[in-house]
């Protein structure tokens, strides 16, 4: 197991613990055009996720990128049933924060090792808001 | 956060639900990025005008906004929105989405937005000066006005402009403080840039290296119009999310090199050569070998000098792909008003106003122009066009793709 401290920038009302499987990737995501709100599936030719599904995953990436349409983008995916569990960013950029706020999806920064690099697509990972503890099971 | 008895009482409600609202998403904003105080705005450009991107989720949040809020308290202007306003039918859109995009449309005009449905709205009179504060979405016109213009945005994603437009206010953090507007990367550009087309390559390249840094760029003749601005804004802010950049003896905030920097040290010093521009034109030009069934210029919206420029390369001529140039409905009335416009539609090409092929409600006319291939001059269009609409494209010059329009067939070899 990998502790790992980190900044909750979105918390959760209740606070507490997410677990699930991790999705990750070291480059931006765009919400607009790179994400189908429908299904959750990422659509952006090219990106290393292209094909995979956000839908109930931890989402490990370096920061936003690209349209700013994309705070909308993430609010409908949510309210489509399709939002992450939490997202882990290593610098956050206002379109994903706003999203996140609306959407209530947690999102956590500045990490004290390079999420995006340390934690591998599959592994299981536990998020603590309260403690803005990451641990992942590999 | 410091709030002024006014703010406090928005943020407690006095004002009503919306104001409301709108006052704790800004302060749960400020709060996160160690804003001390908000400052007013003097207008807002708001994203989210397409149902594209504003879905039915957020459709409705909108419209509660506006049942609640009597009108905005910022100047607020209108982006994209999803369809031709002027023409749908004829140029392909369905009723359904027609309906959905005034349903949006209503919603912000009722809280006082100007319906003009542009990504570039300084070029019909929403024009910002050195130093305003704004709260504008649309990240083409957020690098623009920033960069080129000299006010001071942060990248307003649609909620987050929503609420500045209805508190007239946004916490003041990034772009709008001095010590955010430095540069810390260096461009050298050591090759010629002549069309619109360069400039986005250019863009591109720099914007997947530097992210969301500020770049500053050395080299650019000092002749170059806005236009050329324009393409270079939309790149940087298409493969990176860059709000700012400088050029050295052309751009307000940079008189000089050591102005730009304004004592930061470069995180990387860049050469911008043949070479590289030669790599980002083939990552751009996404092509397949297939004839050309879209020829999409104007994005973001054309200029009416861009719109000329067509006008003289169509001259005369008949297309044999379907072909837009997007641009506003105000340049729209100028081009008819000068002649080009029936020029253009003279060739078989078509003045689309109010949408683009990013922001579009494009799966019906994807599916009536035949979906094989699109080619576009915007490095910006080629970039999100592709994951957008999952259809290949060709990007070049201006002159390429006007040529690709009358041959059916689009010819790589200029580039």
């Amino acid at each position: 197991m990998i502790s790992i401290k980190s900044h909750v920038v979105i918390g959760s009302k209740n606070g507490g613990k997410i677990k699930g499987k991790a999705l990750v990737t070291t480059e931006p995501i765009c919400f607009l055009g790179g994400v189908d709100v429908k299904t959750g599936n990422i659509t952006e030719k090219g990106h290393p996720l292209l094909g995979q599904c956000i839908k109930d995953v931890v989402l490990v990436f370096p920061t936003g990128k690209g349209s700013t349409g994309g705070s909308y983008l993430i609010y409908d995916t949510v309210c489509n049933g399709n939002g992450p569990l939490c997202m882990l960013n290593l610098k956050i950029e206002q379109v994903t924060v706003v999203g996140c706020i609306m959407g209530e999806v947690p999102l956590l920064d500045k990490p004290d090792q390079d999420v995006t690099r340390i934690i591998k697509t599959g592994d299981t990972v536990e998020v603590d808001l309260d403690s803005s503890v990451i641990s992942v099971f590999q | 956060m410091r709030l002024t008895e006014e703010e406090q009482l928005m943020l407690n409600g006095e004002r009503g639900p919306s104001v409301q609202k709108a006052m704790e998403i800004q302060v749960q904003l400020g709060e996160i990025y160690g804003a001390e105080c908000m400052i007013p705005v003097k207008s807002a450009h708001m994203p989210g005008a397409s149902i594209v991107v504003a879905g039915d989720g957020a459709l409705k949040f909108i419209e509660e906004m506006g049942n609640h809020c009597e009108k905005f308290a910022a100047f607020t202007t209108l982006n994209t929105g999803a369809v031709d306003m002027d023409r749908p039918e004829e140029v392909g859109f369905s009723e359904e989405a027609v309906k959905k995009q005034q349903r949006l449309t209503c919603a912000y005009e009722k809280m006082g937005a100007i319906a003009c449905h542009t990504c570039t709205p300084y070029f019909i009179g929403h024009v910002p000066k050195k130093g305003e504060h704004l709260a504008w979405g649309e990240s083409s016109a957020i690098a623009f006005v920033n960069s080129v213009l000299g006010a001071r945005t942060n990248r307003e994603g649609g909620p987050a402009a929503l609420a500045a437009a209805i508190t007239g206010r946004v916490p003041a953090y990034g772009y709008h403080l001095d010590e955010n507007r430095k540069g810390n990367f260096i461009i050298n550009v050591r090759c010629e840039l002549s069309d619109v087309s360069d400039f986005g390559s250019l863009g591109y390249w720099v914007g997947k290296r530097v992210e969301s840094g500020v770049p500053v760029f050395t080299g650019i003749p000092a002749d170059t119009d806005l236009d050329q601005l324009k393409m270079l804004s939309a790149a940087l802010a298409s493969s990176g999310s860059v709000a700012l950049f400088h050029v050295v003896g052309l751009t307000p905030e940079a008189p000089t090199l050591e102005a730009a920097m304004g004592g930061n040290k470069a995180v990387e010093v860049y050469e911008f050569t043949k070479k590289e521009m030669d790599e980002a034109n083939r990552q751009l030009n996404k092509h397949s070998g297939q004839p050309v069934s879209l020829v999409a210029l104007g994005c973001p919206h054309s200029s009416l000098r861009e719109i000329i420029r067509i006008a003289e390369l169509l001259k005369d001529k008949k297309v044999k792909a379907h072909f837009w140039v997007l641009t506003s409905q105000p340049i729209k009335h100028l081009a008819e008003r000068s002649g080009y416009a029936q020029i253009i539609e003279a060739a078989g090409a078509k003045l689309v106003v109010d949408t683009c092929t990013v922001l579009g409600e494009m799966a019906e006319p994807m599916r009536r122009t035949g979906m094989t291939a699109m080619a576009t001059n915007s490095a910006k269009l080629a970039h999100y066009a592709p994951g957008q609409w999952n259809i290949p494209t060709y990007y070049g010059t201006t002159e390429q793709c006007v040529n690709a329009a009358l041959k059916g067939v689009f010819e790589n070899d200029q580039h």
